[in-house]
């Protein structure tokens, strides 16, 4: 056998890494037709081996059926985190393919929404985006709100950890609260009244807050992810 | 070591080029890994439950070849006592090396691709920085082994640097992996 020198060990790793790289890209989760075609190809073999004429009513069912266990998104999670060179708090949460999230550093909100899948979540609010990639137990990705842009590291948080919205209706004025909790007991919050920013009180987790003599009951996630 | 040798001045040159390549590509790695926007996705082998316990395995198999590199080259150095080193452990040490290290580049890849740099942990800085390490010195131990006039120190150094590396690599990542998520394929 030939001796392969060190040289074709560095070579060998390279070819790997270009191979990989292409691999990556073709297979990216963007392309659906590249990613799905061969789960799709075993499941229309083995559940409909007969009946449906393999031009027809296979191609429509099979991608979506192949796709879901191949998505690598998580179910239900919950993320928050700080943005970088801001200083803002950043919260993010995952439910069946939607995603919700809100920025807040005290004196400007955004409040977004989008979709979660192949571990990537992109969102949009008023003004504001956020594009993320999910893994490793955090929630990385960019931040922009009105011409500015933040990079943010959101690890996934439990309660009493997260987000918080409260929601009400004081003298005739339209109040919606935010407020982000981290694991270190840090943190923001604001009161939109009829959009406009003011201070908001300080969140204990289970607890009421009184604003202008009415009295705000703060929602985690799972309360009102699915009315935003 | 006994016999003291005269300093000639154009031997560092040989062993400074390694040595500045394998430099030049742990700061691209580490350059690379923070300015690329990480994609959050990258292939991988399929069978194990998740990219995570992929990525632990296959470190896992790494580090196993790392003990065998190890243990190898102190046998050819005659640094086991006791032990008179067979006649392929040369093949056994070259082979395992490359297995390890090609074992290692689908999990670096992951890393680099789908994750990028990131400095927010210690956990993760220290393996993100571990990291770009390791493959600058693995490049320049392997663009030293052709070199015939190096001191005898230079290839157990870069050797047990990168050895080191790895096994800081494997505490930051399958360790972690393995203790905060069970020993799950």
């Amino acid at each position: 056998m030939k001796r392969l020198g060190p040289f074709h060990t560095l070579g060998a790793g390279a070819v790997l890494v270009v191979g990989l790289g292409v691999l990556s890209v073709t297979t990216a989760p963007r392309t659906d037709t590249a990613a799905s075609s061969a789960p799709a190809a075993k499941v229309t073999t083995s559940v409909s081996p007969e009946s449906a004429p393999p031009g027809q009513a296979t191609p429509s069912a099979a991608p979506t059926d192949a796709a879901e266990p191949a998505d690598p998104t998580p179910k239900r999670a919950d993320y928050a985190g700080v943005a970088q060179g801001n200083g803002g708090l950043v919260a993010l949460s995952i439910k069946n393919g939607k995603a919700i999230a809100y920025f807040c550093d005290g004196r400007i909100e955004s409040w977004l929404k989008g979709t979660a899948e192949n571990n990537t979540v992109t969102l949009a609010g008023k003004g504001s985006l956020i594009t993320a990639a999910l893994g490793n137990g955090k929630a990385q990705g960019r931040l922009q709100v009105g011409k500015a842009k933040w990079r943010f590291s959101a690890p996934l948080v439990k309660k009493p950890s997260g987000l918080y919205r409260a929601t009400a209706t004081v003298r005739g004025a339209k109040v919606v609260g935010g407020w982000i909790i981290l694991p270190g007991g840090r943190q923001v919050g604001l009161l939109g009244v009829d959009e406009a920013p003011y201070p908001a009180p300080k969140l204990t987790p289970g607890s009421p807050v009184t604003v202008d003599g009415a009295e705000l009951r703060p929602e985690d996630t799972d309360a009102f992810f699915d009315d935003l | 070591m006994t016999i003291p040798q005269p300093v000639r001045k154009q031997s560092f040159a040989p062993y400074l080029v390694p040595l500045l390549v394998g430099g030049l590509v742990a700061v691209a790695l580490g350059v690379y890994g923070r300015a690329h926007t990480p994609t959050g996705y990258a292939v991988g082998l399929s069978g194990f439950s998740g990219t995570l316990a992929m990525k632990a395995w296959l470190a896992t198999g790494s580090f196993v070849l790392a003990l065998v590199q190890i243990f190898s080259a102190l046998a050819m150095y005659g640094k086991l006592p006791g032990v008179q080193a067979p006649s392929w452990t040369g093949t056994l040490h070259r082979w395992s090396g490359r297995v390890a290290f090609l074992l290692s580049v689908p999990v670096a890849f992951h890393c680099l691709y789908a994750l990028g740099a990131q400095f927010d942990t210690t956990r993760v800085l220290v393996h993100s920085l571990l990291g770009t390490f390791f493959y600058g010195v693995f490049v320049a131990k392997m663009l030293s082994l052709p070199k015939r006039d190096l001191p005898g120190w230079a290839l157990p150094v870069l050797g047990g640097l990168a050895f080191t590396a790895l096994t800081g690599l494997w505490l930051t990542s399958s360790f972690w992996f393995f203790t905060t998520f069970g020993v799950t394929f």
